[in-house]
């Protein structure tokens, strides 16, 4: 009898998450804005994956002063050392401060800039489950050794603690990318502490610990996967947000080095020439902006999705 | 626990907050010489290497980083926080930022009202037309809000209000600094807010002359900051209008202008107006890439100078300073809570 029994529940249950996703799927592309981020989304991560196929990698380092003093230029200045070609039939977008071609330059960069805010939302992420995980489970004192650390990197003006922390690490894309963290990190701790805090107290957890199960299977197994959502969330949104502050950085000036294709760097190269080549820092700043709002997009529809809420 | 206790708790907790703040900067400020020299602010090109050995030695820059920092302590307790460097003139450091925190209020404040003067209508709109085109194009707003660069949002700015609009021949904003360079000094400084300086003294030039610079630099703040708060006052909108007593006003046949604005807004305003205090008190401490596009003279755009100095001294004081700001804000926010919410207790 419970031999019968035990396989149409299965399938049932299997069915009701099949139907779930599906029904989360169909609330994600049913909004046109989410759809139109993902489908954004996609398009730079496509861009990514590809573009070394669409442009050489050596095109980064080839400079032509010569193109670079280029006379068709409306906005020429007499007495400007260099000044980029506007859009044209040879380069589509213009090109920059060292004669390369703006959108060879771009399509460089956006890979680059997606690996660094991947990187860094990731480590933050993967720091925050385990000290948060462990902050709201064993509680008591760590707990509140770790909040207290917290709120000393939230009393920070986060900004210039990144910029601190890039002026002592030194100017290179890693250790930027660890000044980053070092401020980015403490908010994945208390969004999966709060998160543990708030399951631990649910009945399953009370019930597993009556099976006997070990706290650490607790915590790893069941506790964490099931704080994930509100990460996933966070996390797509942060990466619109690291792009953003990690350009800012070197958009201030801890640019590694300084022809480097980061868009950051590129929009930095054009303020000089904001009024004479102006497409030099609005072209590198508008992908900026399209690559944050596309994930941002996203995210804001995964959190409408994934809140029960504002379901059914 | 009663609500005094809380208050001393929290004001404790503060105190010990601020004291890591002040060690973790001091630790980041002085332990990498390589990086940011401490003692930079004490020297100059005349020095022999005898003589900035002695300045090195009479600061307490050859001591243990621990010696170091009481050294740091009699600075501040002395009321000058140390020695800027040169460039600052070498003033002291708590001069140097003082003279620049008008300029940030100023900034901060214009900022927060045209936040605020945007944010709550657009959240209140896209709640009550929940998913139409409005609250669509309301998301899309402030989306792009949270995902513009400021930088680039500050030179958009400027290249189309300053630079075509003059040679449009319109009437053009300015894009640096406070005021223009002619009228610098023009009033009497009660302040040190020029907009507020420009009224007291009556002098109505001034004053047009300090709101005109600060249009380009606020609106680029409070574009870039709104995403939040309309994103929150339109989820706090919703959660009020789902309640029962809201049910209740409009089945009572309520006109639904009095629903939303008698009933439903009172409730929703309160985590709007703890974000904007927010806000305001994380502007205090100086929005560094608006400043420094936008050349404003405030603590944000100072302090990058710091940090690419190595002025460990100004960087101790500007970091302490804003954090508690920040610390103190968000206790006043959680007190306030309190005293208006009798639900809350602690």
């Amino acid at each position: 009898m419970t031999e019968l029994q035990k396989e149409p529940i299965r399938k049932s249950e299997r069915s009701a998450y099949a139907e779930e996703v599906r029904y989360a799927l169909s609330l994600l592309t049913k909004n046109k804005l989410v759809l139109t981020g993902l489908l954004m989304s996609a398009f730079f991560v496509a861009v990514a994956l590809l573009s070394s196929l669409i442009v050489p990698s050596s095109a980064a380092n080839t400079f032509n002063f010569s193109i670079a003093y280029c006379w068709s230029n409306p906005y020429f200045n007499w007495g400007v050392q260099s000044n980029p070609c506007p859009a044209g039939t040879n380069f589509p977008i213009g090109t920059d401060g060292y004669g390369r071609d703006l959108l060879s330059m771009i399509i460089l960069a956006i890979p680059l800039d997606l690996q660094i805010a991947l990187t860094i939302v990731l480590s933050a992420a993967a720091i925050g489950i385990v000290v948060g995980a462990v902050a709201g489970y064993v509680g008591g004192w760590i707990d509140e050794i770790i909040l207290r650390v917290t709120d000393i990197f939230f009393a920070f003006p986060f900004f210039i603690l990144a910029l601190v922390f890039a002026a002592i690490l030194g100017r290179t894309i890693q250790n930027l990318e660890l000044a980053v963290l070092l401020v980015w990190w403490p908010l994945y701790v208390r969004l999966i502490r709060g998160q543990v805090l708030s399951e631990k107290g649910k009945a399953y957890v009370e019930a597993l610990r009556a099976l006997g199960v070990g706290k650490f299977r607790i915590l790893f197994f069941h506790l964490i996967p099931n704080s994930i959502y509100p990460l996933l969330v966070q996390a797509t949104l942060d990466i619109g947000g690291v792009i953003l502050v990690f350009s800012s950085l070197v958009f201030l000036g801890f640019s590694p080095t300084p022809a480097l294709p980061e868009l950051g760097n590129l929009a930095a190269d054009g303020i000089e020439k904001i009024f004479t080549a102006p497409w030099l820092l609005v072209i590198p700043g508008l992908v900026i902006l399209l690559i944050s709002l596309s994930f941002n997009l996203v995210g804001d529809g995964l959190r409408d999705v994934l809140d029960p809420r504002l379901r059914r | 626990m009663r609500m005094y206790e809380y208050v001393i708790r929290r004001l404790i907790l503060s105190i010990l907050v601020l004291f890591g703040v002040s060690v973790i900067t001091f630790y980041l400020a002085r332990g990498f010489p390589g990086a940011i020299s401490p003692w930079s602010s004490y020297i100059n090109s005349r020095m022999t290497a005898q003589q900035i050995q002695m300045v090195i030695h009479e600061h307490g820059f050859d001591q243990p980083l621990y010696i170091q920092y009481f050294y740091w302590l009699r600075d501040v307790f002395d009321g000058n926080w140390g020695q800027a460097g040169q460039w600052a003139n070498g003033l002291p450091v708590y001069q140097v930022f003082m003279s620049r925190f008008p300029n940030t209020v100023e900034l901060a404040l214009v900022g927060v009202v045209l936040t605020v003067a945007v944010g709550l209508p657009l959240g209140i709109v896209s709640a009550v037309r929940n998913n139409k085109p409005v609250d669509h194009a309301s998301r899309v707003f402030s989306l792009t809000g949270i995902s513009t660069p400021t930088y680039w949002f500050g030179f958009l700015l400027q290249l189309v209000f300053f630079y075509y609009f003059f040679i449009w021949r319109l009437p053009y904003l300015p894009n640096r600094g406070v005021v223009s360079d002619s009228l610098q000094g023009a009033v009497t400084a009660f302040t040190g807010i020029p907009i507020l300086d420009g009224l007291l003294n009556g002098n109505l030039n001034y004053f047009f002359d300090a709101v005109s610079h600060v249009i380009l630099p606020a609106i680029t703040l409070s574009f870039t900051s709104l995403g939040a708060l309309t994103r929150l006052v339109r989820a706090s909108m919703l959660e009020v209008l789902r309640q029962d007593y809201i049910t209740l006003a409009r089945s009572k046949g309520l006109l639904e202008r009095v629903v939303i604005f008698r009933h439903a807004l009172r409730n929703a305003l309160i985590p709007a107006l703890t974000v904007s205090g927010l806000l305001f008190a994380g502007l205090l401490g100086g929005a560094v890439v608006v400043e420094y596009v936008f050349s404003w003279p405030g603590v944000g755009w100072v302090s990058l100078q710091a940090v690419f100095q190595g002025d460990s001294n100004f960087l101790m004081l500007y970091s302490l300073v804003t954090a508690a700001i920040i610390v103190f804000a968000n206790l006043l926010v959680d007190i306030l809570y309190a005293a208006v919410d009798p639900r809350i207790k602690y």
